[in-house]
């Protein structure tokens, strides 16, 4: 379990109303206004993207908005990154490979 | 094209402080934040804050996020969120890039505070998903109520480090290692020790050579370094870790200023690239300023009181105070600023080898090499006292800016004095009522209250307690030392709460007596465990 139910310190984290998306076209759940990144780290997702030239994975790095490891496309936009853009019902969420869509094969 | 009195970069702590003074003696304010909320890095730091009560001590970081954010609203300061200043350019004018385009404002004065970015250092696999910054841990677990990983190794001893490490302890992650190149421990000892307690281990004078994995950290190899941090052969260990934690400094985001015009040095003693500034922030531009992090690295205490006085002196600048005014608030700002600038930690001590304390004590070695103050070390201290009855033991072991734990007891048993940084001293002549205040109230916690005859044969040690699932009454366990091993049997017989206590439990446990002065954690048993 990713999720912190409860905190010492904290308590109960506040969430917003849950809502699903896909990543790489499969459905998954997280909270509405959580970053996109947040929602793909409690459900267990490491890789964002592979880079253009070599093909390296990368995930979250800063967390922050200010590395740009953690890039993905989203709803068809390339170079969205994924750490600072909040989760929306629907969003279409998937691994960018260069500055595409990496394909999964169904 | 907007115009406003005061512009002001970052909405951090000292942003926000600098515009809140500002805004106070009538300025025009907008603050410019890239972030969604404001607040910078405040609203993860959800441990309690040393310094003395002019600088919030034993608040939580969170709670003066909250604090800043009231004040900055009733002052009438307009913050712009999702908001990135671009570029600052002559005449004191910025472009920001917000959400429909990008915008030209002009000020007829600047605050800069936009904080500085972390570290980094390159290793083999450093790029793997799985090695992320502390800064990015921090975001996760305290922001977003995400576990960064299951068992995490952090490389960095330092205060960010160590306070990291233990938020991750206390958000259920278990921590493989603390790693750091230095032969010694950064930050303050208090942090190592409450980390080093729950056991985990201090690689000193180590550096990692290898993220180990193919698409994610599965594992990572240490090497001890030589005098010139080269890896010694021969010497790797290995740890099966999912995450690796980097916490390795910070340099100052100090781009802006450069642009605008204003002389830049390069100051390792102040992190990088830095504006020269005067005493109250004013940077070789006349009416721009630069305050907290981006002016040199301290800590949000002192970028807090940077950001008042910026916020002061630009009202002057602009005729909205006079010069009596200004002197009288520089002045009690100035204080709190230097009594924070004291101490061993202090800027001005960067770099040297101290050696003992200002009471004269020599210094830990064990707490600066393992993370723990010796067994036989610690009697040396003047707040480690054996006593009938229950009564405070103090280990804080050197010269910080912190006082707290002098006000927090009602008896008056525990004396610092006038100077914020002397060691806090048990007075044997007060009677402790074993009210636990001082046991919450150290940010450090590091004062236990120990009853060395509460039953017969049996010690009693209360400690700070910031874990879950809470233990109770009557439940066992073991008891911990100051390094985290096992040493014995203990059985909880007290489980205080309080609002006063501000989420820091006070657990008391019952030792065999001859554990009294070597038992400082408990670690419930497995089984009790299980039922999180």
């Amino acid at each position: 379990m990713k999720r912190i139910r409860n905190h010492p310190i904290l308590g109960e984290p506040e969430k917003g109303p849950k809502v699903t998306f896909t990543f790489d076209g499969k459905p998954m759940e997280g909270y509405q206004g959580e970053p996109i990144a947040m929602a793909l780290k409690a459900a267990g997702v490491m890789i964002h993207r592979y880079t253009a030239k070599r093909h390296e994975p990368r995930g979250i790095f800063c967390a922050i908005g200010r590395c740009t490891d953690c890039v993905m496309v989203v709803n068809g936009v390339p170079n969205i990154r994924t750490c600072v853009t909040p989760l929306e019902e629907g969003m279409e969420v998937r691994t960018q490979d260069g500055v595409t869509a990496l394909e999964v094969k169904a | 094209m907007k115009r406003y009195d005061l512009m002001v970069v970052g909405a951090g702590p000292s942003g926000l402080s600098a515009a809140i003074e500002a805004a106070k003696r009538g300025l025009k304010v907008a603050v410019f934040d890239e972030n969604a909320k404001p607040g910078g890095q405040l609203f993860k730091q959800i441990h309690k804050f040393f310094g003395s009560k002019e600088h919030k001590a034993k608040i939580r970081g969170i709670n003066i996020g909250k604090a800043l954010l009231r004040e900055a609203d009733e002052a009438g300061v307009e913050v712009f969120l999702n908001a990135t200043v671009t570029g600052m350019f002559l005449e004191k004018e910025i472009t920001v890039r917000q959400e429909d385009g990008m915008h030209h404002y002009k000020g007829d004065s600047i605050i800069v505070a936009t904080g500085a970015a972390e570290n980094m250092v390159p290793f083999e696999g450093w790029t793997l998903p799985g090695v992320i910054g502390a800064g990015a841990a921090q975001t996760m677990m305290n922001l977003y109520g995400i576990k960064p990983g299951d068992r995490i190794l952090m490389l960095g001893s330092g205060n960010v480090g160590l306070v990291v490490s233990f938020q991750l302890l206390q958000a259920g992650c278990e921590i493989a290692a603390i790693v750091d190149a230095a032969p010694k421990v950064g930050g303050y000892g208090v942090h190592a020790s409450k980390v080093a307690r729950c056991g985990v281990p201090f690689y000193l004078g180590h550096t990692i050579t290898k993220a180990e994995g193919t698409d994610k950290v599965t594992g990572v190899t240490i090497h001890a370094v030589d005098d010139h941090f080269n890896p010694v052969a021969g010497s790797e260990k290995h740890f099966d870790v999912d995450t690796i934690c980097i916490a390795v400094g910070l340099s100052p985001m100090s781009q802006l200023l450069k642009m605008g015009g204003c002389a830049m040095e390069d100051n390792p003693k102040r992190g990088g690239q830095v504006p020269l500034i005067d005493d109250n922030g004013e940077t070789s531009v006349e009416g721009i300023f630069a305050v907290g992090d981006v002016a040199g690295i301290e800590e949000a205490s002192s970028a807090m009181i940077e950001g008042r006085m910026a916020g002061v002196c630009a009202a002057q600048y602009l005729g909205y105070c006079d010069a009596a005014d200004k002197k009288a608030a520089l002045e009690k700002l100035e204080e709190d600023l230097s009594s924070l600038r004291e101490g061993m930690f202090a800027p001005q001590n960067k770099g040297k080898a101290i050696t003992e304390t200002d009471e004269g004590i020599p210094i830990s070695e064990s707490l600066l090499t393992r993370g723990y103050l010796d067994d036989k070390e610690v009697v040396a201290y003047p707040g480690f006292t054996h006593q009938m009855g229950v009564h405070p033991v103090i280990e804080c072991t050197q010269n910080i800016p912190c006082n707290p734990c002098q006000d927090a007891c009602p008896k008056h048993c525990i004396r610092i004095g006038k100077t914020i940084t002397a060691l806090p001293a048990v007075d044997s002549d007060a009677t402790c009522v074993g009210c636990g205040m001082c046991v919450a109230s150290c940010s450090g916690q590091a004062i236990f209250l120990v009853d060395e005859s509460a039953e017969p044969d049996k010690a009693a040690i209360t400690m700070p307690y910031e874990f879950l699932p809470l233990p109770e009454k009557g439940d066992m366990g073991m008891a911990l030392s100051r390094s985290g091993e096992a040493l014995c049997p203990a059985k909880v017989v007290l489980v205080k709460t309080s609002k006063a206590f501000d989420h820091t439990a006070l657990l008391t446990m019952t030792v065999p007596a001859e554990m009294a002065d070597r038992a400082r954690f408990f670690r419930p048993d497995e089984k009790q465990k299980e039922v999180q």
